[in-house]
């Protein structure tokens, strides 16, 4: 077998180079371009997971924002359900009340209004008795009637009983004070003179006797000092009517109710 | 095209120039290396030039990739430790001669390795290469002393051996394409048609074949003779775990 020994040298020398150039350029820059790749791989694996992770946990803290946000929305259900159950309560108290002081309002009214139609009456009735009793007594009325009334009144000054004696005594002597007599009529002189003695043991000195005619005491004489009263006049009878119509108006209403 | 007669064994035979009086010659043998060379280089220059390291990768880079990892992992296969310094000689060695033999089907090439020139050539380095990588890695006193083990009488078995796969080598790969040449050849005169098809089928098979062979090979040499100290070493660090765990 024949062996070119040129050849031979050449083609070591051949494979050499190709080592080199082959080194420089295939297996130097491949194996760099692939361990590049690798790194750049595993760094985005590393990434991903990382980002998985953080993806996993913040979808965890959503999830416990989420479940919060559940049950507050429920907390805040109950608490508006409360709320306005109480205010339901509230109001319906409220209204309760306003009904109530409407009824109030309302009762208050009528008893204004009974009040006034009653004092109404009393005055109507009061007057129209008046009426009748002073047409009446105006029709009777003659010095005969007047000179008994002025008997009665003279009669009721000279039996006063004691205590109300001792209290006009003490009132009429602490100062000196007019006694009024006022009568409907003009009482005659004769009775005028007894009234003043019968007035005398209560009198001091310095207090005098006025008399006085008066529209006001129906068919009647009063005395006034120092706030004390001693009187006869139908005035009296009818302010007792008038009570004793009011008491029965009263009771009426009272028994409707 | 014929450039190579069926009568000559070798392309050395082919001779296109005669320099400085016979002792240059520049025959086919030559050339066709040069041609492989050429493409190995310019290939690899142009398809690296602009390598992706994202995620989309080129199709001649991706191609370029497999073949390199690939050469890796046989490497590393071998020799786990350091696998990446033995990947320029050894995968030179298996690049040009799987493109040398995977040539054969254009018409009018010759493979190199078909001439026991080459095939010695290569042989050679590998002979220099492997106590070149044993020298480094374990020291010159220590690989030499590896000729002398288990006992002096085996330092010619280990030279004759280191000789004898030389030689091996080269035959090996210069027998099996040679002769597959020859014998696509003397098929196509018999039967011209469709068998020689197959041949060179199966002929492209057995190139792939011997440049595996021939590189794995050098691999193993390599690694015998980097590996035969450490693993001398590790046991008896491993000996020595072993009597610490019998005897805390």
């Amino acid at each position: 077998m024949h062996i070119d020994w040129f050849v031979f040298f050449a083609q070591i020398v051949n494979f050499l180079i190709l080592v080199y150039l082959l080194k420089r350029f295939l297996y130097g820059r491949i194996i760099a371009a692939m361990d590049n790749r690798e790194a750049l791989i595993a760094s985005r694996l590393e990434d991903a997971e990382r980002l998985k992770s953080e993806a996993g946990q913040s979808a965890e803290a959503y999830e416990k924002k989420y479940q919060s946000l559940l049950e507050r929305s429920e907390e805040m259900l109950n608490q508006a359900k409360e709320a306005a159950k109480a205010r339901e309560v509230e109001l319906m108290d409220r209204a309760r009340e306003e009904v109530d002081q409407v009824r109030q309002r309302w009762l208050e009214t009528i008893e204004r209004e009974k009040i006034s139609f009653l004092q109404d009456l009393r005055k109507r009735a009061g007057s129209q008795v008046y009426a009748i009793a002073r047409n009446a007594l105006t029709e009777l009325a003659d010095a005969e009637l007047e000179r008994r009334i002025a008997d009665v009144f003279l009669d009721r000054l000279r039996n006063l009983d004691s205590t109300q004696a001792q209290a006009i005594r003490e009132t009429m002597g602490k100062s000196a004070t007019d006694v009024m007599i006022k009568s409907a009529f003009e009482i005659p002189p004769d009775i005028r003179e007894q009234i003043k003695g019968a007035l005398k043991p209560y009198l001091t000195d310095g207090s005098g006797i006025a008399f006085e005619t008066s529209s006001e005491v129906i068919s009647g004489v009063e005395m006034r000092a120092q706030g004390h009263k001693v009187a006869w006049s139908l005035n009296d009878y009818l302010e007792t009517l008038e009570e004793n119509f009011s008491q029965a108006l009263q009771l009426e209403a009272m028994k409707k109710h | 095209m014929e450039v190579m007669n069926i009568s000559y064994i070798s392309p050395d035979q082919v001779i296109f120039w005669k320099l400085a009086g016979g002792l240059i010659t520049i025959n086919a043998t030559l050339v066709y290396t040069w041609l492989v060379m050429a493409i190995l280089v310019a290939g690899s220059w142009l398809v690296t030039r602009h390598l992706s390291t994202g995620i989309h990768v080129p199709r001649w880079q991706n191609f370029l990739e497999v073949v390199v990892s690939a050469i890796r992992s046989e490497i590393r296969d071998v020799s786990p430790e350091g696998s990446d310094r033995y990947v320029p000689f050894i995968g030179t060695l298996f690049v040009f001669i799987a493109l040398s033999n995977v040539l054969v089907i254009v018409p009018g090439y010759v493979a190199p390795t078909a001439s026991l020139t080459t095939t010695a050539a290569l042989a050679i380095t590998v002979f220099i290469a492997v106590p070149l990588y044993g020298i480094t890695k374990q020291g010159i006193i220590e690989y030499l002393k590896e000729y002398f083990r288990p006992t002096f009488i085996f330092f010619p078995f280990h030279v004759m051996g280191e000789l004898s796969r030389t030689l091996a080598l080269a035959v090996r790969l210069f027998g099996n394409i040679m002769s597959h040449e020859k014998v696509v050849g003397i098929l196509l005169a018999v039967t011209p048609l469709f068998f020689p098809i197959v041949m060179q089928a199966l002929g492209l098979l057995i190139g792939m074949i011997q440049a595996y062979i021939f590189s794995i090979l050098a691999m193993v040499y390599i690694a015998s003779a980097t590996q035969a100290h450490e693993d001398k070493k590790h046991g008896t660090e491993k000996d020595g775990l072993a009597a610490q765990r019998a005897n805390p």
